[in-house]
């Protein structure tokens, strides 16, 4: 048992590429998410409640997940708008290019980095939620966004 | 370049038709006095100060820095005789804050001091950059 503490700086990651390959945490041809400032992974689950005559209190039964994944991130152009060169969509057309071409995206959600042995999560999704906005008492451009899973997420451990 | 440089280098041009002067030398003390105090009508610029913050941080430490730099310039004059083109002149040097380019925020606040017969104008610059 231990804590897992992210500040050493390469321990909270976010891997995306348009194939669950490309989005190998361990790998490199997907769009490793630079300048992240937070990550908040929603595993929510429904609730069905229900009363019965023989019970002084209600009953519950859990329904199916709602799984999204928000963060928010300090704009980087590459990253936001894509490089135009690469064979990963996500890498080419960049966070905004998926989000308007409504691309699937596959996402390894690291927690421990990238070392063998560190656990991280995985899925795919849709990205929306993007408002990139900006001020002159903080002059640099950042955004919401907003993964959008779809089905479940799956644990494993980089091996 | 330091911001001083591009202060002064306004203030050069922007006072060459005024009662008062702009001097190259840092306002450090001469026997116990101040230069601009011993060199009345000379506007002393001092060297900047400069802090670097935390803006935004980030979880790869990829953070983003906000860059504070302070210039404080100096001017004395006699408070008996005031200088009949004074506003003229404050005017100039709180107006030479927008030739340091490339910052968001250009500011200078000036106050004033009474010693004896001497009335010292105190202007401090601050930028902020990121």
């Amino acid at each position: 048992m231990a804590i897992i503490n992210v500040s050493a700086g390469s321990e909270a990651v976010l891997f995306l590429g348009d194939s669950a390959a490309n989005a190998n945490i361990a790998g490199s041809d997907g769009l490793q998410l630079p300048k992240m400032q937070d990550i908040t992974l929603n595993n929510s689950t429904g609730v069905f409640r229900f009363k019965t005559l023989d019970n002084t209190a209600e009953s519950a039964v859990t329904t199916p997940a709602t799984n999204q994944i928000t963060l928010n991130v300090v704009v980087d152009d590459a990253a936001f708008f894509g490089t135009g060169a690469s064979v990963d969509t996500v890498v080419s057309t960049g966070l905004f290019g998926c989000s308007k071409n409504k691309t699937r995206v596959y996402f390894n959600a690291g927690f421990q980095g990238t070392d063998s042995g560190s656990k991280y999560l995985s899925g795919s999704g849709f990205i929306s939620g993007l408002a990139p906005t900006v001020n002159m008492d903080s002059p640099v451009w950042v955004t919401p966004v907003t993964i959008e899973v779809d089905g479940d997420f799956a644990n494993a451990s980089i091996a | 370049m330091a911001f001083r440089d591009t202060l002064k280098a306004n203030l050069d041009v922007a006072l060459a038709s005024t009662n008062v002067s702009v001097s190259a030398e840092l306002p450090f003390n001469s026997a116990g006095e101040p230069l601009y105090t011993k060199n009345m009508k000379h506007v002393y610029l001092d060297e900047d100060n400069i802090s670097k913050t935390q803006l935004i941080s980030t979880l790869d430490k990829s953070d983003v820095m906000q860059t504070d730099t302070t210039v404080t310039a100096y001017l004395a004059v006699d408070a008996k005789n005031d200088l009949s083109d004074i506003d003229t002149i404050v005017a100039s040097i709180l107006n030479s804050r927008d030739a340091v380019t490339g910052q968001t925020v250009n500011e200078c606040e000036m106050e004033t001091d009474i010693q004896e017969d001497i009335i010292t104008y105190t202007f401090n610059y601050n930028f902020i950059t990121v």
